[in-house]
């Protein structure tokens, strides 16, 4: 049925047409009176050849077309086999360009493109004031209740903030990350709880009802899915908080940190800029249906002006409002980042691509002779090119096969370390339209660079080329050209990877103003009655005898600050000598870290000027001072700050300063230190959560065991400045090794290109060499030939590549530490490492020709 | 037998649709008419009638049949499809255009 359909006739029946002209033909024979096997004989006689008719007429039908393709793969397989050098270098450019590039795309993809988890995504937008002497933007609390009442373009204004750790009481004690939000929060992002119910406005009023929502991962792994919960009360930091609800497995925190549960933010209807206290909040806003994002800004300008009019003293000129889309927010604090990853996967696919085409076009070139055999001994233009095209369609095939691997291996490598620094990455998955287009850019080269000569390789009249017994095809400038590109791509990369590598070089090796080793910090949340002063001094007293008692601990110290942090809070500078600066008054700030004794020991901190607090000066706290360096610097230049009275003025007395210590990188690893005042007073902020700087030998564990066992009831969080220290360059080593790989597989590929040119030639230059050396010519003169060659390659490769990075890393000011993007070292170091690789890449084609046998290559031809 | 001329390019096409324009026949019977009908001056090579006659079938200008022949045993008849005869009318007339063509070409010219 279906061959009658399609009247496709198989082999077997083009045989028996065949078998039937015979029979005809003998049958007429043997009617004019021949015997019938003269008969036959004849008839084959006059029908010529029956092979070349089956074929010829396969050739037609295409009855063949699948056989002929098996062969041509078998024959390709065996062709490919027989170079595995070649073979395996295309198929690793292929699958290093289409696998690297497509995980990077895809990743890219799903942080920029893919729609978020919210109903009307479009419509969410984040809002807020900049503070560019901040680089903070945050709306405060007092205009978060004016604006949303004042609104026109908002349907919801939704606010987050005092994202934290909470202690959830209970047998085992445990930190949970909490969310605060305003009681419309989950409105506005169209979320419906997967349990229960949201919050209602009587739960966001500063004395209200607390109540809880639980995530889906912690009402599973900490309630076991009970139902019962909804409802009841669980201890949130000391005190009752009713579950109301539970939300739904699908829910994601817009600020793309874990939270486990969300609790409401204390929003007072009359909050107001004159309050003594004010929060800063993080702001979203659902726009109304049709307010497009102008009008929505144009709204905020007006709110702002109310708010600026208000209370001008808050405000900056530089200070406006913000309003962009969700996307572009969460999005934005990774955009360079990923910008530059993206742009050196580009760069990847680009120099795998330029590798691919270089080794075919060498390739085709080199099999001139082999091809011009072929089509003498009879095989047609169409067979010729079609053989060489299998062979790209199977090295392409391989090369995406061994891409998918890559692929795979290379996205759950990212995923395991990029955690950290990009958000939304549990969403990634492999993008198959960005494979597609890799995939295509890798097929056109090939076509083009593989299938340009083997289309020409068809058409080459045999004769010329066997006479000539050269290779009819060079292509010596494309290819040179082809490997510039690489090497200044490579170059590109480098560059970028070596300022990256000296920005996490300064990070961790930069001095940190104190010695991170052994130094540990004990966080003790307090929460309900052990707030109340003296239950708290009785514990401060207990804990610190117990630090004191483990075995290997050299000082211990209760402060409010680390030395990679600021203090407690941030005032305006002002000295008993000087008028006191106005209310409000903006600039000049100082950070304030109230310490107890024994500290600056603990901290291992180093005195510049006078000395630390002796254990005598807490018998009157909070009368003296210690500033860092860049104190010092800031409000005391060219004299000396001993013995000056700061800080003091309406509220508070004047301390006087007793000594200057070294800075300490107290605004974290990638900004200079800001000045800082340490006051003789552990409990300056207030009576918050305790925090121990401990200096010791034992590790955290047997730290968290001892806190454990004397107060069974408290969480206490134990963590080495290492760790800390650790989070901090997470994304930059991120970024750094990143890079460097692209950097380390260009940097292979573009040598691996140069050495493949360089071979070519020498291999093509084999009659000309063996001349010159029948002439005279010394091996070193030859060696030094080929080495001109190469050389001249990585030169002009190297002068473009620096070109390009001198423009491309100035996109990556944002990223560096300690090193610019101009800094001529870090060229000269990649050039260095470049001419290197690049003279042992030509060194072997070069000794190749050196070693050449004058009689061998001229008989050789 | 006189000298054989090789037949000029797509011109087998033609004189196949030709042939079949009286009927069904087998390969090897276009062949021997072709061959008769020119009075032994077109050889047609069975390297080319094959070729020729599938190609002729996949473009839908003749079909295909198994028949029974006079050797006793199946062989496959092709005759005609209605396309296959407008394509033979088209062929004819450009076939005698050139014919005219190359004889007017062909005439000595008168001084």
């Amino acid at each position: 049925m279906w061959r009658r359909l399609f009247r496709k006739p198989s082999d077997a029946d083009l045989a028996e047409e065949l078998e039937a002209h015979l029979a005809i033909e003998t049958k007429q024979w043997m009617d004019r009176g021949l015997p019938r096997e003269q008969a036959e004989l004849q008839a084959r006689r006059l029908f010529g050849s029956r092979a070349l008719t089956l074929e010829a007429t396969r050739e037609v039908r295409g009855i063949a077309a699948f056989g002929r393709f098996s062969q041509d793969l078998r024959y390709a397989a065996r062709v490919l086999r027989r170079s595995p050098a070649f073979t395996a270098a295309a198929v690793l450019s292929l699958a290093l360009g289409i696998g690297v590039s497509t995980a990077i795309f895809s990743i890219a993809d799903t942080i920029f493109l893919r729609p978020q988890p919210y109903r009307d995504a479009a419509q969410l937008t984040w809002v807020a004031i900049r503070f560019p002497d901040n680089n903070a933007e945050f709306l405060p609390s007092p205009d978060y209740v004016a604006w949303r009442h004042d609104n026109q373009a908002f349907e919801q204004l939704a606010a987050t903030g005092f994202n934290g750790t909470m202690v959830l009481g209970g047998p085992s004690p445990a930190e949970v990350r909490g969310a605060r939000v305003s009681a419309n929060f989950l409105d506005a992002f169209a979320i419906t709880p997967a349990a229960g119910r949201s919050f209602n406005t009587q739960e966001e009023l500063p004395n209200g009802p607390k109540a809880v929502l639980l995530t889906d991962h912690v009402w599973r792994d900490r309630f076991q899915s009970r139902r019962d919960i909804l409802g009841s009360s669980i201890p949130l930091d000391g005190q009752p908080y009713t579950v109301i609800g539970i939300l739904p497995p699908s829910f994601a925190f817009p600020l793309d940190t874990r939270i486990d549960l969300l609790t409401t933010l204390p929003v007072s209807p009359t909050a107001n800029h004159r309050d003594r206290s004010m929060f800063t909040w993080s702001v979203f806003g659902r726009l109304k249906p049709g307010v497009t994002m102008v009008e929505a800004r144009a709204d905020l300008d007006r709110l702002f002006a109310n708010t600026v009019a208000d209370f001008p003293q808050l405000f900056h000129a530089d200070n406006h409002p913000v309003l962009e889309s969700l996307r572009d927010h969460r999005a934005g604090r990774i955009r360079i980042a990923m910008f530059l990853l993206m742009g050196a996967a580009a760069f990847l696919l680009a120099i795998a691509c330029a590798n691919v085409a270089n080794l075919l076009l060498a390739r085709w070139s080199a099999r001139g002779r082999e091809l011009a055999v072929r089509a003498a001994i009879g095989a047609g233009r169409g067979r010729l090119a079609r053989q060489l095209f299998t062979e790209i369609a199977l090295l392409i095939a391989a090369g995406t096969l061994v891409a998918l691997l890559l692929m795979a291996v290379a996205l759950r490598a990212f995923v395991h370390f990029a955690a950290a620094a990009l958000p939304r990455l549990s969403e990634v998955t492999t993008d198959f339209r960005v494979f597609g287009i890799a995939l295509l850019v890798s097929l056109v080269t090939a076509l083009l660079f593989g299938g340009l000569p083997a289309l020409r390789a068809g058409r080459v009249d045999p004769q010329s080329v066997l006479r000539r017994g050269a290779a009819p095809v060079g292509h010596r400038f494309l290819r040179h050209t082809l490997v510039t590109v690489e090497v200044a791509l490579s170059v590109i990369l480098l560059s970028g990877a070596a300022l990256l590598f000296q920005t996490l070089w300064h990070l961790q090796n930069d001095h940190l103003g104190f010695q991170p080793e052994h130094l540990l910090t004990v966080t003790i949340p307090l929460r309900g009655p052990d707030r109340q002063p003296a239950a708290r001094n009785a514990l401060i007293v207990s804990t610190l005898a117990e630090l004191r008692r483990i075995p290997g601990t050299e000082a211990g110290a209760l402060t409010e600050c680390t030395p990679m942090s600021g203090g407690s809070m941030s005032i305006t500078f002002s000295r008993s000598d000087r008028p006191l600066p106005e209310p409000f008054h903006r600039g000049d700030s100082i950070s304030l870290c109230g310490v107890g004794p024994d500290y600056f020991l603990a901290a291992g901190s180093r005195t510049v000027q006078g000395r630390f607090f002796t254990d005598e000066d807490f018998h009157h706290l909070d009368t003296l001072a210690v500033i860092n360096e860049a104190a010092a610097r800031a409000y005391f230049p060219g004299e000396s700050a001993l013995g000056k009275e700061i800080l003091g003025g309406r509220a508070a007395a004047f301390r006087t300063v007793v000594g200057v210590i070294a800075d300490s990188k107290n605004q974290g690893l990638n900004r200079p230190a800001a000045p800082q005042a340490f006051i003789d007073n552990p409990v300056l902020g207030g009576a918050g959560d305790l925090l121990f700087l401990v200096r010791g030998a034992a590790p955290e564990g047997a730290v968290a065991r001892v806190l454990r066992a004397a107060h069974p009831h408290l969480f206490s969080k134990v963590e080495t400045l290492d760790q800390a220290i650790g989070q901090m360059t997470a994304t930059p080593r991120f970024n750094t090794v990143l890079l460097s790989a692209f950097a380390g597989i260009a940097f292979l590929m573009a040598m691996v290109g140069v050495y493949g040119v360089l071979a070519f030639s020498v291999t093509q230059r084999r009659a000309e060499i063996g001349i010159r050396m029948a002439l005279g010519v010394s091996p070193r003169a030859v060696l030094a030939l080929v080495m001109r060659e190469g050389a001249l390659l990585v030169a002009a490769g190297a002068l473009a590549g620096i070109a390009g990075a001198l423009i491309l890393t100035r996109s990556l000011a944002t990223l560096l530490y300690g090193v610019e993007a101009t800094d001529p070292r870090t060229y000269a170091a990649v050039v260095a490492m470049l001419v290197f690789a690049a003279l042992t890449a030509s060194f072997l084609p070069a000794r190749k020709a050196a070693v050449v046998d004058p009689v061998v290559t001229l008989r050789h031809e | 037998m006189p000298d054989r001329i090789d037949l000029m390019q797509g011109t087998l096409d033609l004189l196949i649709l030709q042939v079949l324009q009286w009927g069904p026949e087998h390969g090897h019977g276009i062949g021997q008419a072709i061959r008769r009908r020119s009075q032994e001056v077109l050889q047609v090579e069975h390297g080319s009638l094959y070729p020729a006659l599938h190609r002729l079938e996949q473009k839908g200008w003749v079909a295909s049949d198994w028949k029974m022949s006079e050797a006793n045993r199946r062989a496959r008849y092709y005759k005609l499809t209605p396309k296959g005869k407008r394509q033979l009318l088209q062929e004819q007339s450009r076939w005698r255009q050139l014919v005219r063509a190359v004889a007017r070409t062909m005439k000595p010219v008168k001084e």
